[in-house]
């Protein structure tokens, strides 16, 4: 049986994304998995910020950390129930999973681990400059899946 | 399996890749080209040799490739090293009473915030007056605002997130789509940016700021007379601030969910008044007394310390809680910037600078008060704005003299506005977080902060000109 993964994240999800995944899982007769992804780097930029220029002591950014972490976890966990809800209503085969790291190992390991046939992940619109100049994460694990990777953008 | 080729050309990729180590090759390269060069007419060596160590620094504060403190430390090796001060002078400019006071706050505002006084006082505040969706707002707005008057606008920041995403959670609102979410978390931003310029203890820059100028001239101000030279610019950015932020995102929640439950159960959680509250609340309060009273006679540094002390001699916190809440390398920071500051003006080369830079050209003191305090207000929006101090203060001390400004004002005109970020998240920690929340983004952030910041360079130069000379700081 195939595996397609669709990657959430805080970043950002798109419903076209989810609606090609169904499409695509009903094609090849494939098992869905929604991976959502709670990206530390976000709150370690943060953290940085608050030690680095903040000069705030561990105690605080680590409960300022704490805090969106656990917004974002529960996010997470209404973003997959959504995509669930919405997968079980087409009678597909659905993994719900989510992930504490740095996205780009965690989707890699995910493909690794479910052996992943595609990969739909969502990214944010650039300009043509920050383009040029630098490569999203989305643009990363394009070029380091050992699968087909399939990216949608959103605003 | 479907390749994709990365067809950006080879030079800009090894660019990108290598841009780190060419990044320290080229300020080891420039820093050694300053030294080579002919020393400019009207400058000495120790000037020159200043100078590019400044240019240095100024790089590695704005470009963040190593951190603040860090950078200081170099400016710390390098001024003796290059023999601008000699080794005695350089440390001994550590035990300035500026430094000093900025750790006997962060200590105080360290024991205020795990006593548990500060939570409290928040959820209090916000459960009384947070009754209307907009009445939320003010509340929020408000008490950022006056919880920086007290203690760091930085810990304000990361101490109400939590309570505001909560109260954004209960009222369902949908991140960065909801424009009352924005108007929650870009209140609390704002509040703790504005409330921050307030007083000495709104964050470490003023004292900052006055510590470079006592050093350099031998002057300094006082807890009150800060205070009251800048709390009209601080009514205006709030009275502002809040009729700009409704008005951009105007409330789209019916009137009212219940967020007074919620708040009242936190504050149940917190249970009753504990005695370290009340201890450390009159220690605080003393304290505040004592730098508007006593200040000019004790010193802000002594008071600052004498009541850290006490905290201890009443158990009132452990060296390991007070370790857990202060970030020791802003002595580094403070004390590396202040270092710096001295030796540019000790050199000469912070007058030599300001005759080349803003002195060339502008003809009064109403011109360069208004040229550094945009300035401070431009840079601020990009670098830590304890950098924008560090950089712009040795330059406006040099340029006082050469205006007849007294430096005070100058001091003024690059502290104030250097606290005044409204823009970027990479300003200040209190915009990071509210942009870290998700209910706000980036464009909604600089949208409204770009009119705040004309509005606080407006507000600043009006207050300069009218309010100044009728209490004494004519220019």
């Amino acid at each position: 049986m195939k595996n397609i993964i669709l990657i959430l994240s805080v970043s950002g999800t798109s419903d076209e994304a989810l609606e090609f995944a169904i499409k695509k899982a009903k094609e090849e007769s494939a098992k869905l998995t929604a991976l959502y992804v709670l990206d530390t780097g976000l709150t370690d930029e943060v953290f940085d910020r608050f030690t680095d220029i903040g000069f705030i002591g561990d105690k605080p950014s680590t409960q300022l950390t704490e805090a969106i972490i656990k917004e974002y976890r529960q996010r997470g966990y209404e973003e997959l129930g959504k995509v669930q809800i919405r997968v079980m209503e087409e009678g597909l085969e659905f993994n719900p999973m989510m992930v504490n790291g740095n996205f780009l190992e965690c989707v890699l390991n995910a493909i690794k681990k479910q052996e992943a046939d595609m990969v739909i992940a969502v990214r944010r619109k650039r300009s043509a400059f920050k383009r040029y100049f630098s490569q999203s994460v989305v643009d990363d694990l394009k070029e380091k899946a050992p699968c087909e990777v399939v990216m949608f953008e959103v605003e | 399996m479907k390749i994709e080729i990365d067809r950006r050309p080879l030079w800009l990729l090894l660019l990108l890749k290598g841009i780190r180590p060419l990044s320290f090759l080229g300020i080891a390269f420039v820093f050694w080209y300053l030294l080579s060069i002919p020393t400019p007419e009207g400058l000495t060596l120790a000037g020159r040799n200043a100078i590019a160590i400044f240019l240095v620094c100024l790089f590695l504060w704005v470009s963040n490739l190593i951190p603040l403190a860090v950078t200081s430390i170099l400016a710390i090796i390098m001024v003796p090293l290059f023999g601008v001060l000699t080794e005695r002078e350089t440390f001994a400019l550590f035990g300035n009473e500026a430094v000093f006071f900025i750790l006997g706050a962060f200590i105080l505002a360290g024991a205020v915030m795990h006593s548990g006084l500060s939570k409290r006082i928040a959820l209090s505040i916000m459960g009384r007056f947070g009754d209307s969706s907009r009445g939320l707002v003010r509340a929020i707005f408000l008490l950022a605002a006056i919880l920086s008057f007290f203690m760091s606008e930085h810990a304000v920041a990361a101490m109400l997130f939590p309570i505001v995403l909560e109260i954004a959670k209960g009222l369902k609102l949908r991140p960065g789509r909801s424009n009352y979410g924005k108007l929650l978390f870009i209140s609390l931003a704002w509040g703790c940016i504005i409330g921050g310029v307030a007083t000495f203890l709104g964050g470490a820059r003023v004292p900052l700021a006055v510590g470079i100028l006592k050093e350099t001239g031998g002057e300094t101000i006082g807890f009150i007379e800060y205070t009251v030279a800048v709390f009209p610019v601080v009514i205006i950015m709030l009275v502002v601030g809040y009729n700009v932020l409704v008005r951009l995102f105007p409330v789209d929640i019916p009137e009212m969910a219940d967020t007074g439950g919620l708040l009242s159960r936190r504050l149940q959680e917190l249970g009753k008044v504990s005695y370290n509250e009340y201890a450390v609340g009159t220690i605080m309060f003393v304290t505040v007394l004592a730098w508007v009273f006593l200040g000019g006679r004790l010193g802000l540094a002594i008071i600052a310390l004498t009541s850290v002390v006490v905290l201890f001699i009443f158990r009132l916190v452990r060296w390991k809680d007070i370790e857990e809440y202060v970030n020791w390398g802003i002595i580094l920071m403070y004390g590396g910037a202040i270092i710096l500051g001295t030796a540019l003006d000790k050199s000469g080369a912070a007058a030599w600078m300001a005759d080349q830079t803003i002195g060339a050209w502008a003809r009064t003191p109403w011109v360069v008060i208004a040229l550094l305090s945009l300035t401070a207000l431009v840079l601020t929006e990009g670098i830590s704005n304890v950098a924008v101090i560090a950089i712009l203060m040795p330059v406006g001390i040099g340029m006082a003299s050469k205006f007849g400004i007294d430096p005070v004002i100058i001091t003024f005109s690059i502290a104030v506005p250097a606290g005044l970020a409204f823009c970027l998240p990479m300003s200040t920690p209190a915009n990071a977080i509210s942009v870290s929340s998700n209910y706000v983004g980036v464009k909604d952030m600089a949208k409204a902060g770009i009119f705040m910041g004309i509005t606080a360079w407006i507000a600043f130069n009006i207050v300069a000109r009218v309010y100044w000379p009728i209490i004494g700081l004519g220019f």
